[in-house]
């Protein structure tokens, strides 16, 4: 730690110097408010000892002209003077000192007061210091944030949406999580969906999104079933994954007649919201995916049938946990309440435009915490 | 601290109490509070009944424990809300966990 002393007598500048270095601080001394100024220019002292009457100009001035060379800095400046009014004293604090001690020299109060002084500056430091680490993780996640999102977005461009039997929906949280929901249609007219919800945030969750996307097309191409791809989806994430990540998902088969295969593991009940109004629920009934060894994992499927119009809505408890302005949850009943009212629209598009604004209308001003994800499918055969 | 453990030697049973936000935030704090009794004892519980919310990240925390300690070992969730119970059963944790 260094101190600079300004003082025009010398037995100060020595008395100081003595008391300092008693405390391994390194002293430079300086008589005349110049001297003073290239000191701290050049040195960039930690501590400043200083008179009021200064050759060469004024310890108030002096004060103002090194605390605004400080910057950002912190350096305590502290008055050692024999001005020791109170309306001197007034003045000091007012031009920007920290501290006010009185002539004649006391070394005991001297030595204590330097110390206070002392732990301050530590402490400042030691908060700098840690406030750059914490601004280089801050920076470095944030990166991997973006990465991540962008692999996401890049996966989520093969799949399809925006059609009048699918509609997509994701909106991202400032810390996102792994949502991942994919729709595709087979060359046999079969459409395969998929609809997750990994574990943990940023590059971690999006790190599972490519292997489950490669598993969705070649299911695509390959014409696999329900549960021989779920069994390969757990398999993989099994062995690839962390044992505290796994992937809470909805895999979902629908025939051109409308018939329905599915396998829910670790997600929110699913709703079909029929064409008379009628609000079904598809259950999850499995641990999510990633989670059990293959020998113990259960790939049985359930079935259910949509109607012409009948349409399948499948949202992540991002959108459950929604919270409003008082902190309140959306909760089940009132997205069942959503579901049941925004999905009669005839057109597909538009119903998941009036739920997003729903949605976003309940949110307010508050924080997205969460990623959200809507995903709705619609039968538009005439079977 | 958000999460403290008592050691009851009658029944060999080790005793996490999680208060709060159970979420990634305790991620090393939780493995230390079951880690270095793994081969010791055959019994946890973990008390949830302070736990105001848990995430999926909590959820994969107990997995890793689950793994950890070994088959053999009964891990107990106990005093859940029913908020939480639920976030529990629909992950179908009672494959794995007896939650009382």
């Amino acid at each position: 730690m260094k101190l600079l002393c300004v003082d025009s007598e010398l037995v100060y500048r020595e008395i100081v110097t003595l008391c300092a270095e008693k405390e391994n601080v390194e002293v430079r001394t300086a008589s005349t408010f110049q001297e003073a100024m290239s000191i701290f220019t050049g040195w960039l002292p930690d501590l400043v000892v200083l008179d009021v009457v200064i050759q060469g100009g004024s310890g108030l001035d002096l004060v103002r002209a090194l605390k605004a060379l400080s910057g950002s800095r912190f350096v305590p400046m502290i008055f050692l003077t024999s001005h020791s009014s109170d309306a001197t004293m007034n003045k000091c604090f007012k031009s920007g000192a920290d501290d006010f001690i009185p002539k004649p020299f006391n070394e005991v109060l001297f030595n204590v007061r330097l110390k206070t002084h002392m732990r301050h500056v530590e402490l400042v430091q030691e908060m700098y210091r840690k406030n750059k680490a914490l601004t280089y993780y801050q920076t470095m996640i944030e990166r991997e944030h973006e990465m991540a999102h962008q692999v996401l977005d890049h996966i989520q461009n093969r799949s399809e949406n925006n059609r009048n039997w699918v509609a997509i929906t994701r909106m991202s949280a400032a810390s996102f999580n792994g949502d991942l929901a994919l729709v595709k249609t087979r060359s046999d007219g079969v459409r395969l969906a998929f609809v997750g919800d990994f574990t943990g945030h940023g590059l971690p969750a999006s790190i599972g999104a490519l292997p489950v996307t490669q598993a969705f097309f070649d299911a695509i191409d390959e014409h696999i079933s329900l549960d021989e791809l779920a069994i390969r989806i757990n398999r993989m994430l099994f062995s690839i994954l962390p044992d505290y990540m796994f992937c809470a998902a909805y895999l979902i088969l629908m025939y051109p007649t409308g018939e329905l295969h599915y396998w829910g593991g670790g997600m929110p009940n699913a709703f079909i919201r029929r064409n008379s109004g009628k609000l079904d629920q598809l259950q999850s009934t499995h641990m999510p995916l990633g989670v059990l060894p293959t020998a113990e994992f259960e790939s049985d499927t359930r079935e259910d049938k949509l109607n012409k119009g009948d349409t399948l809505v499948i949202v992540s408890d991002g959108v459950l946990e929604l919270k409003n302005g008082q902190n309140e949850m959306l909760g089940a009943a009132h997205s069942e309440f959503l579901v049941s009212s925004c999905y009669g629209a005839k057109s597909l598009v538009q119903a998941q435009q009036v739920m997003e604004m729903e949605l976003s209308d309940f949110r307010g001003s508050s924080v997205q915490l969460d990623d959200i994800t809507l995903v709705a499918l619609r039968n538009t055969n005439s079977h | 601290m958000s999460i403290s453990v008592t050691v009851h030697d009658s029944q060999k049973t080790i005793e996490i109490a999680i208060i709060g936000s159970f979420d990634f935030s305790l991620f090393n704090d939780f493995r230390a509070a079951y880690s270095d009794y793994i081969g010791l004892s055959h019994a946890y519980i973990v008390d949830m009944s302070l736990v105001e919310y848990l995430d999926s990240a909590a959820l994969g925390m107990l997995l890793s424990m689950r793994n950890a300690v070994g088959a053999e070992c009964v891990i107990e969730l106990k005093g859940a809300n029913e908020f939480i119970k639920n976030i529990l059963m629909i992950s179908r944790f009672d494959k794995r966990f007896d939650i009382q």
